[in-house]
């Protein structure tokens, strides 16, 4: 603070500080959420995106079976994609759009695989020829027979009639149904107002004026339950959100499925390091060219020549395969079903519910979900008053022990006065139009050309460092070294009160990543013009009140 | 003839450097149409084979899915009458779905053929990328066009209706 600041107030006594540091914490929360345009804060999203980035193939944070480690258990509960691709198409004779045979083709020789569920993400809304669809209908028969429910998408419930074939039947003549050999899932994809990230996935598909659990449950949902022994509790427990647009957050790893290294190029476990942060270079990766999901190619499944590793006798095919949820999407150049990841990669869009379906295993059905779906709100706004608190908390402690040894002195990193006047004859030469040109020429530079950021700031760092090596007395470096350190500290301190908040939150609150970023921004230097602020706005009242006290004294 | 001697000099090059190279490996089609190939057995145990009817012409469709010991009651192998794409194969006189014995195809994913036995495979997977350009464009549909005729002439009822009637059209959405 400078020596024109207000004048510092008195120590708190133990209420006052209570109060004082529960106004802060109160201001800091209403600046972390406020969101007059409708649009989510981004330091809240890109927090939680860098924890993924960074740490998403741990297992303590994110404990999907193809963590390293995962148990044989885990391999049961795998979640495989089937990738159609132009080439499936070609070995078949077919191109795309994929035609309706195809797919009764193509899930014949899935029902081989005996996989424990298998979901169709392409929406047939298009009239097909009553044969092909019969064809179709009677395969998804056949897979019900032998026990592998089979989900197909839909846009609404009401698609489903029109894979209705009157005169088709079954072996033994029974017509066949479409709602009876089909479950009608949804696949609607939700994205964050702010960048358009497909960070949440939706429980149910329904509008504001339907029942939470009267929509189209989604395709990873429904899946989920139907695999597990109560599917109606299960069913009714996750949907039972009064938003209609709630969702689970995804947890998402940088890394790629092991799998999947027998045919993507590049390694399917790569390094992002939270140095690169420091060093002013992209934290999140460019693409993701080995996908965080097990991963089939079609064409590979059709030709054994393309992927002679399976088995010769087909071994590692049903390793991967049995008894695993199989999702089935479409890659073709230009078809335009494509997601942004959370970790801002484009994926085709399959990956969206595989993700969707692993984390609901991962959490054993427990997902996180942001607070402003959940109930009461207040308790989990709450929450995160109570860390603000203890984080404004250890800053006015600091800040006390500053003004013990020195009043009126709040920032370890303000100038000294020795050094202010050994550069005030430096600013002098020049009249202050040409200090503002300098500037505003340095501050374009700066903005143009990135590189020039983390020089600039190195080289100011160094020069200060410098000139109040040189001109402070020993005294007052002492004094700063101190207050330094005591920054130093209470950031540790702080940071410390972070991790506890994140972890509680993640793993009891089952709340996605907290703002961590937000949190830390505060503590660094929000705190500082936040005190400030309600010092100068504390002592405004106090005149006030003495003013109206004084009035009505001398009445 | 001078001004075409650099030419010739560098097709001969061309043509000793190929016959110094190994030959290339047999693609999957010339394993798959070897002469005498013969499917020997499933290649996953007791797994039902899914197989196809139809023919490239006029599309497959799936027709059943049958144990090999249907297949082959007597666990012969059997003669591979035709290839599509290299994995798709012909069985002909086959009544594993219950029809009169006719062609099906199954695909050499399950099963193991003595073509395939007799050349060595790389044991490496193809490489495979996603398609994950983003275009600002629609994706046309490349579908073939039907020739329209002149309707027949109504004085001669005796005639056949022209080929192109039989070809299959879209059917009416049901609702």
């Amino acid at each position: 603070m400078s020596a024109d600041a207000p004048a510092p107030a008195a120590p708190a006594r133990a209420p006052g500080a209570v109060l004082q540091s529960l106004l802060l914490a109160a201001v800091a929360l209403f600046f972390l959420n406020l969101n007059v345009m409708g649009t989510a804060s981004p330091s809240k999203r890109f927090s939680q995106d860098l924890v993924y980035a960074w740490f998403g193939d741990e297992a303590w944070l994110y404990p999907r079976p193809a963590a390293p480690g995962a148990g044989a258990r885990d391999l049961q509960r795998r979640v495989v994609v089937v990738m159609l691709n132009e080439q499936a198409l070609a070995l078949r004779g077919a191109r795309w759009p994929v035609p309706v045979q195809f797919h009764a083709q193509f899930l014949a020789e899935l029902a081989v695989l005996k996989p424990r569920g298998i979901f169709l993400d392409f929406l047939l809304l298009d009239p097909a020829p009553a044969a092909e669809t019969c064809e179709l209908l009677q395969v998804a028969q056949r897979l019900r027979t032998e026990r592998i429910p089979l989900y197909l998408a839909v846009t609404r419930a009401e698609d489903l009639a029109l894979l209705e074939s009157p005169g088709c039947q079954g072996p033994r003549g029974v017509p066949i149904r479409a709602s009876e050999v089909f479950t009608p899932v949804a696949v609607l994809r939700q994205v964050d107002n702010s960048d358009f990230v497909s960070r949440r996935y939706p429980f149910e598909q329904r509008t504001a004026a339907q029942a939470p659990g009267s929509g189209v449950v989604s395709a990873a949902v429904r899946m989920y339950c139907e695999a597990g022994a109560d599917a109606p509790a299960c069913l009714t427990r996750l949907t039972d959100y009064e938003s209609a647009d709630a969702g689970f957050e995804l947890a998402w790893s940088p890394a790629g499925d092991p799998f999947n290294q027998r045919w993507s190029h590049e390694p399917c476990a790569p390094r992002i390091s939270p140095m690169r942060a420091v060093l002013n270079e992209p934290v999140l990766p460019r693409e993701s060219p080995c996908p965080p999901v097990a991963t089939l190619f079609a064409d590979a499944l059709l030709n054994p020549e393309l992927d002679p590793a399976l088995g010769l006798d087909n071994d590692t095919l049903f390793n991967i395969t049995q008894g695993s949820f199989l999702m089935v999407g479409g890659n073709f150049r230009g078809s335009g079903d494509l997601i942004t990841t959370p970790l801002h990669t484009l994926l085709p869009g399959i990956f969206y519910h595989a993700v969707a379906l692993q984390n609901l295993l991962a959490f054993e059905g427990q997902p996180k979900v942001r607070k402003e779906f959940r109930a009461p709100k207040l308790l989990f706004y709450g929450f995160d008053l109570l860390v603000l608190w203890l984080l404004a908390a250890i800053f006015l402690w600091r800040q006390r022990l500053l003004q013990r040894s020195r009043p009126g002195y709040y920032s370890p990193f303000e100038l000294s006065t020795a050094a202010r006047a050994w550069i005030a004859p430096l600013i002098a030469r020049w009249p202050t139009p040409v200090w503002i040109v300098v500037g505003t020429v340095l501050l374009l530079l700066m903005a143009t050309f990135r590189w020039l950021q983390l020089i600039a700031v190195a080289a100011l760092v160094v020069a200060l460092v410098i000139v109040e090596l040189r001109v402070t007395p020993l005294a007052e470096r002492h004094e700063r070294l101190r207050a330094l350190t005591l920054y130093a500290l209470a950031m540790l301190l702080s940071l410390g009160v972070i991790a506890v908040a994140f972890w509680v939150g993640y793993a009891w609150l089952r709340l996605p990543p907290g703002d961590w970023l937000g949190y830390l921004s505060f503590v660094a230097f929000g705190f500082f013009v936040a005190h400030a602020a309600t010092l100068e706005f504390g002592r405004r009242i106090d005149e006030l009140h003495l003013a109206r006290s004084s009035g009505e004294g001398s009445q | 003839m001078r001004q075409y001697l650099p030419l010739v000099l560098c097709c001969a090059a061309v043509v000793g450097a190929r016959a110094d190279e190994p030959p290339p490996p047999a693609s999957p089609t010339q394993v798959c149409l070897s002469p005498n190939n013969h499917v020997l057995g499933p290649r996953s145990g007791d797994r039902p084979l899914p197989l196809l009817s139809g023919d490239p012409q006029h599309g497959f469709h799936s027709a059943c899915s049958a144990p090999w010991s249907t297949l082959s009651p007597k666990n012969e192998a059997l003669p591979v009458a035709e290839c599509f794409q290299g994995s798709l194969l012909r069985l002909d006189h086959v009544s594993a779905c219950g029809l009169p014995p006719g062609p099906l195809w199954v695909s050499s994913r399950w099963v193991i053929t003595s073509a395939e036995l007799s050349h060595a495979t790389s044991r490496a997977a193809t490489c495979q990328q996603l398609e994950t350009g983003s275009w600002a464009g629609t994706r046309d549909l490349n579908l073939e066009c039907i020739p329209q005729k002149k309707p027949a002439p109504k004085s001669d009822p005796a005639q056949p209706a022209p080929a192109a009637a039989a070809a299959p059209t879209p059917a009416p959405p049901h609702h």
